[in-house]
């Protein structure tokens, strides 16, 4: 409460003295637990303003949308420590200036809401290396630990039946703040690399094709899983190629605003044992 | 006795070492696998994961990628950028299930006609041992019998 209401004073001064011209922030959402974007204009709209650990989603994405930074503006935007490190990715990638970005940044434990020092992007790197200090968890979750005891057969059949379940809706692609091609490989038809058909061969291709597109630059915000309608555990194949690139290149996506994108730089003593 | 099987293997291999070694051992006369069917591309750094990916939906059991040894790439560094790409695909394909041991990489130089004839023989028995790829011919399969309501 005391950071929501911290948070909306200092909403309501930038756009008093036209340091921002909208702040992406959270309102209540349908149900009493639910919380959706909110984009803030007036100060009739900073008042509707929520910040609580019900605020989970990653707004980043947002701001790469068509022309919203064109105008050279500033805006605002309401992160976690993931939000955070999306912004870094985006700036990396060349998607956005950080300096149009002003941040609140804000964490949550249990139901405790706390702000996180610092407005810019650059502000936050100290807090960022100290979670790359915390390697990303291995198998704490129970099926997790299940899948990395199959054998590849199991693995496959496992997959096999959760991606038979997608529907191709691409939510999960929507919901990604790191999916902002403006030509998803999935929708180029010539070559059509991927089955179009929501046969579980495409779903199958497709989910591989978006878990490789996001290694390195997945910060493991949990939106595409939630976004999932049929519940796929997309989360783990994020996270798998989250702890690949760290253990085998020790990147940790999003660390700053000039860090390599990890598949397109590298290093001549990368290891090879695998290659014959 | 049934046949032995026959396993079908993509090569996606660079044009200056790998397919010049393949044509090394052409002109050598080395004998080896029939089993390979060779795809020429300019560099390593143009074998995208798409293609791998393409191979096995159209049927193949097994691809091979190879190229310029670390330090001989035509264009400087198409294989270092290659290789770490390869290093997470496979760590992906065995998460999901595609066994590693399907997708092979080497470095093949444009003077090795020799071991690119090993190794295909080498790859052509060790897809063989493992079998044909049922389990992704089966969505081949599905994709191709009409939808039922
Ligand atoms: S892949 Fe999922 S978890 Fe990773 S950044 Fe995109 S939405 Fe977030
Ligand atoms: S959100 Fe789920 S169902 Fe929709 S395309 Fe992605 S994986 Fe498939």
């Amino acid at each position: 409460m005391i950071t929501q209401e911290k948070y909306r004073t200092r909403v309501k001064e930038l756009l008093a003295n036209n340091s921002v011209k909208m702040v992406i922030g959270y309102k209540q959402g349908s149900t009493a637990d639910r919380r959706r974007p909110l984009f803030v204009r007036s100060f009739e709209e900073a008042d509707e303003l929520v910040l609580d650990s019900n605020c989970i989603g990653n707004l980043a994405g947002y701001l790469v949308t068509e022309g919203l930074l064109s105008d050279e503006k500033r805006v605002g935007i309401f992160l976690r420590p993931e939000g955070i490190r999306s912004i870094n990715i985006l700036a990396a990638e060349s998607q956005l200036n950080t300096e149009q970005i002003i941040i609140f940044g804000f964490d949550t434990s249990g139901r405790e809401v706390k702000a996180l020092q610092g407005e810019q992007a650059g502000d936050f790197s100290g807090l960022i290396d100290s979670l790359k200090e915390k390697p990303p968890e291995k198998s704490s979750d129970a099926l997790l630990y299940r899948i990395d005891q199959m054998n590849t057969e199991e693995r496959f059949a496992f997959w096999k039946d959760e991606f038979s379940r997608c529907i191709k809706c691409y939510a999960c692609r929507q919901a990604c703040p790191m999916c902002y091609c403006r030509r998803c490989i999935v929708d180029s038809n010539q070559p059509q690399w991927i089955n179009t058909s929501s046969h579980t061969l495409g779903n199958f291709e497709w989910n591989i094709v978006r878990a490789f597109h996001l290694a390195g630059r997945c910060v493991g915000c949990g939106n595409c899983d939630r976004a999932c309608p049929v519940n796929i555990p997309l989360r783990f194949i994020n996270a798998r190629m989250a702890q690949e690139v760290f253990e085998s290149f020790d990147h940790y996506a999003g660390t700053s605003q000039t860090q390599e994108p990890v598949l397109a730089s590298f290093n001549k003593d990368d290891s090879e044992t695998f290659i014959l | 006795m049934s046949e032995p099987f026959e396993p079908k293997i993509i090569a996606f291999v660079c044009t200056y070492c790998t397919y010049a070694g393949a044509d090394l051992a052409g002109t050598s006369r080395l004998k080896y696998a029939p089993n390979v069917r060779i795809v020429r591309l300019p560099c390593t750094g143009r074998i995208s994961p798409m293609f791998i990916l393409k191979a096995l939906q159209k049927g193949a059991d097994g691809v091979l990628v190879s190229g310029c040894h670390p330090g001989d790439c035509h264009f400087t560094h198409g294989n270092y950028h290659a290789r770490r790409r390869w290093m997470v695909f496979r760590s992906l394909l065995d998460f999901l299930g595609i066994s590693p041991e399907r997708v092979k990489f080497s470095w093949i130089s444009a003077a090795e006609g020799g071991k690119f004839a090993d190794l295909i023989n080498s790859v052509t028995e060790d897809i063989r041992k493992l079998g044909p790829f049922d389990q992704y011919k089966e969505l081949i399969k599905e994709t191709e019998t009409p939808a039922t309501l």
